[in-house]
């Protein structure tokens, strides 16, 4: 059965004005100069719906960083991909909201760092929660999707209750409520953010209580770190299966992540095309089938389900990326992932969860 | 939780769209994901313009429906357009 790229993540840029602790892009990013040019994205948008695609999502670094971003959404919406903007909304003023809807913007996720000003303006490294209270007001008044994004921590998972009361007056369709995952700048602060157990079971019975309290209202949606699973993620749904990354510079990736893994060459956009790339590349061939498992996904009855977990989280805790991810209860490596755990209960002992953690943060820099 | 009546007027939810009909198959697009609707889901989903009523649609679907029941396509439409708006794709 052929594989289709359902979704393209086009990280547009890795410029941002943010510098989240937890940010997804690489320690290592593109620069400004490197940028693939407007031409460039609009004929990878069209290659991509060819390919099957169904949505784009415009992230980044911060998309409205790039000039031409109308231009983007215009030309995706002409490649008829459904239109997805993941912003910080910093630089989004109305007429440029304006502009971009008028464009054919279906879709804007707005981040939020936290509902108390002072803590999401720590985590960003900048002030700008207050722009997207004001913001999200001006998004309402038009007809098109909205998301609110907040990226839950140890930090702020104890006023989980007052981040949902914070979605609710800005009224957005979803509100998605993710922890954090550790790649990139988030595993340098992991000791910081990780959450303990009872932290997590206690946000797990808030949010089941404001699913069903704002049933039809507002809908949310809530990630779990995956430390605390039994079972790995079915990271990206499956190495190179579902979706396809391509990165400001123009390299092609199954993920946000796996620029990590040494000894595999991502193609570019500027020398191949598409189709080459996703069906033909040894990258992007690499993890998929069965060939390349270890035991115990070898022969597990979940190698189909979650095939082995994430390749990028496998390399970055074990060294190999082929190795069954270590959050896996099966996984033989599952001991870096209880000594991760055991070091967050430990200090929960010792502290009140506070908004000064216990290390220093690690800012996410510019490219 | 809401349920359309009979005046209520379902159409696709901000940011939820048709995709270009491809092989004939129509998928509707919304925000994060996509279905590929067949059949009666199609039927309902395709008469639901912001315009008709449920009232209406209902009686339109019966005369593309000769042989069923109207109670039970009713209740069908709008066990359907119910859990549909849960999912923030439709609105009424």
């Amino acid at each position: 059965m052929p594989f289709v790229p359902l979704a393209l993540i086009a990280e547009l840029t890795h410029r941002c004005p943010l510098h989240c602790v937890y940010c997804s892009n690489p320690l290592e990013m593109q620069k400004s100069a490197a940028e693939l040019s407007t031409a460039q994205w609009l004929r990878v948008f069209d290659e991509a719906a060819r390919l099957g695609s169904l949505h784009v999502h415009l992230t980044g670094g911060e998309p409205l960083a790039r000039a031409d971003l109308t231009e983007l959404i215009a030309g995706a919406r002409s490649a008829h991909l459904y239109t997805n903007l993941i912003t910080s909304g910093i630089g989004l003023a109305e007429k440029r909201l304006q502009e971009i809807v008028d464009a054919g913007l279906e879709h804007i996720q707005l981040s939020f760092q936290d509902s108390r000003e002072d803590a999401a303006n720590a985590v960003a490294g900048a002030r700008s929660h207050a722009l997207k209270l004001e913001l999200s007001r001006h998004i309402r008044q038009h007809r098109i999707a909205f998301t609110v994004n907040v990226v839950v921590h140890r930090q702020n998972l104890d006023h989980l209750d007052e981040i949902i009361a914070l979605a609710e007056e800005l009224r957005p369709d979803r509100l998605e409520i993710a922890n954090v995952q550790y790649y990139g700048w988030a595993l340098e602060n992991r000791e910081a953010l990780l959450p303990t157990r009872s932290q997590l079971e206690n946000s797990m019975r808030t949010i089941a209580a404001a699913q069903e309290r704002l049933q039809g209202r507002m809908r949310i949606d809530y990630v779990i770190p995956d430390y605390y699973g039994r079972f790995p993620k079915a990271c990206m749904g499956g190495w190179g299966r579902k979706l396809i990354l391509i990165d400001p510079a123009g390299r092609a990736l199954p993920c946000h992540a796996a620029g990590v893994i040494p000894g595999v060459h991502f193609d570019n956009v500027r020398q191949r095309s598409l189709d080459w790339i996703w069906n033909q590349s040894p990258a992007f061939n690499k993890f998929r089938g069965e060939e390349w498992m270890q035991e115990p996904c070898r022969s597990c009855d979940r190698r189909n389900d979650d095939f082995g977990g994430c390749r990028c989280q496998a390399f970055l805790l074990t060294g190999g990326a082929a190795a069954t991810d270590p959050v896996c209860t099966l996984a033989p490596s599952h001991d870096v992932v209880i000594a991760a755990v055991d070091r967050v209960a430990q200090q929960s002992l010792t502290t009140t969860s506070e908004v000064l953690p216990l290390t220093p943060w690690v800012y996410r820099k510019n490219p | 939780m809401p349920r359309p009546d009979d005046n209520s007027q379902p159409r696709l939810a901000a940011g939820c769209r048709w995709s270009e009909p491809t092989n004939g198959e129509r998928i509707l697009l919304f925000p994060e994901g996509a279905i590929r609707l067949q059949g009666t889901g199609r039927d309902i989903l395709e008469h639901c313009d912001g315009q008709r009523t449920f009232a209406e649609i209902i009686r339109e679907l019966q005369a593309l429906y000769v042989l069923s029941d109207v109670s039970r396509i009713k209740k069908e439409a709008g066990d359907f357009l119910q859990q549909l708006q849960q999912k923030r794709i439709v609105d009424f």
